[in-house]
């Protein structure tokens, strides 16, 4: 009973959350509302018996995403004239019962997914029953890297692919991209920093050593990485570089390089391909993962071809 | 039926409802990748209630499919994120304007031959 009514209201916060976000009048708010949605959502997470979700919702979809969005919205504000004071809405109206009508939909589909009979043999159940052959314990990662590790594989790629592609349409370098380092100078500064950088790294190879056995993994651990570089740069310790390193060069494509490289040498070996032959092949390809994502969230963020270290 | 899920479900279709009437109402860029991401969340809290989370660990299939969502989401939100940089940089605006879109293609198109 308690139960449901933690739901109720968490559902209630939910949808109040998304119809601000819509609603507020100034772009900065709706942003916020977002970020607090992304929160809420987390904790839906975890009441749906899903922490995985919950700390990729909370790491990836409230945290860099949050980042993303204030960064550019910044951006957009120094580099273009100030079109915040416009009209924010248009009159539509059939804006109103579209959206109804597609609400409806989701109810209808929901309504009758769930009166639906358990069906016996799902991909899932099967995934639960072989999870020993493995070798990890946690079956989202399980699923991830053992039994779906196309999906995986194409995820990096799409990462990848948005990099890329956010380099390609970024013709010019502008070395002052980044938001103005207005806190670098202040001592608590550094004290800060050298508190909760090297906790973030500590929490993100946590993460991944985890993700075999309890929630975790490279995406959770790669989104705290990334979240301690977003710190660096925000505090002026990185800054744009005008070149790519070649370490850096390496470093995004090292997750989708290493993680092909073992699909194919198994597949070279007789195996199907992609079939990792154990845990550490598991660590390994999750290692290298890892250390992509957080490299790309980080360039991604700071919209540059590479970093430096601030002089 | 478990009243737990009802409420999710629920909830999913509201999210998902108000996210697309914001989308069509958005004139700002940025206030549409919000409420995309918004409908986004939508699905992924059905799939996930679908999936059995209302009564217990949900099935890992979905849970792994909603975990590379969320990952492919953040992808395209940052790509759309430079879009939008470049798109200000061609027509000094951040809003939503068919005729501007077609103007500042044009002349970005005359200007590289």
């Amino acid at each position: 009973m308690i139960g449901l009514a933690i739901d109720s209201v968490l559902a209630l916060g939910i949808v109040w959350m998304a119809l601000q976000t819509v609603r507020s009048d100034s772009l900065f708010q709706a942003m916020l509302m977002f970020i607090v949605f992304g929160l809420l959502m987390s904790l839906a997470w975890a009441r749906l018996h899903a922490p995985d979700l919950a700390l990729a919702e909370a790491a990836i979809g409230a945290g860099i995403t949050g980042a993303l969005l204030l960064v550019t919205w910044r951006r957009l504000q120094v580099h273009g004239p100030d079109d915040s004071n416009g009209p924010r809405l248009m009159t539509r109206w059939l804006a109103l019962p579209i959206a109804c009508a597609s609400a409806l939909l989701v109810i209808i589909i929901g309504w009758t997914a769930l009166q639906l009979p358990a069906v016996p043999g799902t991909a899932g159940e099967l995934t639960l029953q072989r999870l020993e052959d493995i070798g990890v314990s946690n079956p989202v990662t399980g699923v991830l890297l053992g039994f779906r590790a196309y999906d995986t594989l194409m995820e990096m790629a799409v990462l990848l692919a948005a990099w890329l592609g956010a380099r390609a349409v970024a013709t010019e370098f502008r070395p002052g991209v980044l938001p103005g380092p207005a806190h670098a100078e202040v001592p608590l500064v550094g004290a800060l920093l050298s508190l909760v950088v090297p906790i973030s790294i500590l929490v993100a190879v946590y993460l991944l050593q985890a993700g075999g056995s309890a929630p975790g993994g490279a995406f959770q651990g790669g989104a705290v990485l990334a979240a301690g570089g977003v710190l660096l740069c925000l505090t002026g310790r990185l800054e744009a570089a005008a070149q790519a390193s070649a370490l850096e060069r390496v470093g995004v494509i090292l997750g989708l390089a290493v993680f092909s490289l073992t699909g194919l040498i198994v597949m070279a070996t007789g195996g199907p391909m992609l079939a990792l032959p154990g845990v550490w092949a598991i660590y390994l390809v999750e290692t290298a993962l890892l250390l992509s994502i957080a490299l790309t969230l980080v360039l991604l963020f700071a919209a540059a071809p590479g970093l430096r270290r601030a002089p | 039926m478990n009243p737990t899920a009802v409420i999710y479900v629920l909830t999913a279709a509201a999210i998902f409802g108000i996210g697309l009437y914001g989308l069509l109402v958005s004139r700002q860029i940025l206030r549409q990748l919000l409420t995309i991401n918004l409908m986004g969340g939508g699905i992924f809290l059905l799939l996930i209630t679908l999936g059995g989370g209302a009564e217990g660990p949900p099935d890992p299939v979905p849970q792994a499919m909603v975990l590379t969502g969320i990952v492919i989401a953040v992808s395209a939100t940052a790509f759309a994120l430079a879009l939008l940089l470049r798109w200000q940089e061609l027509s000094g605006s951040s809003e939503v304007d068919g005729d501007a879109v077609t103007d500042a293609v044009t002349d970005a198109l005359d200007d590289d031959e």
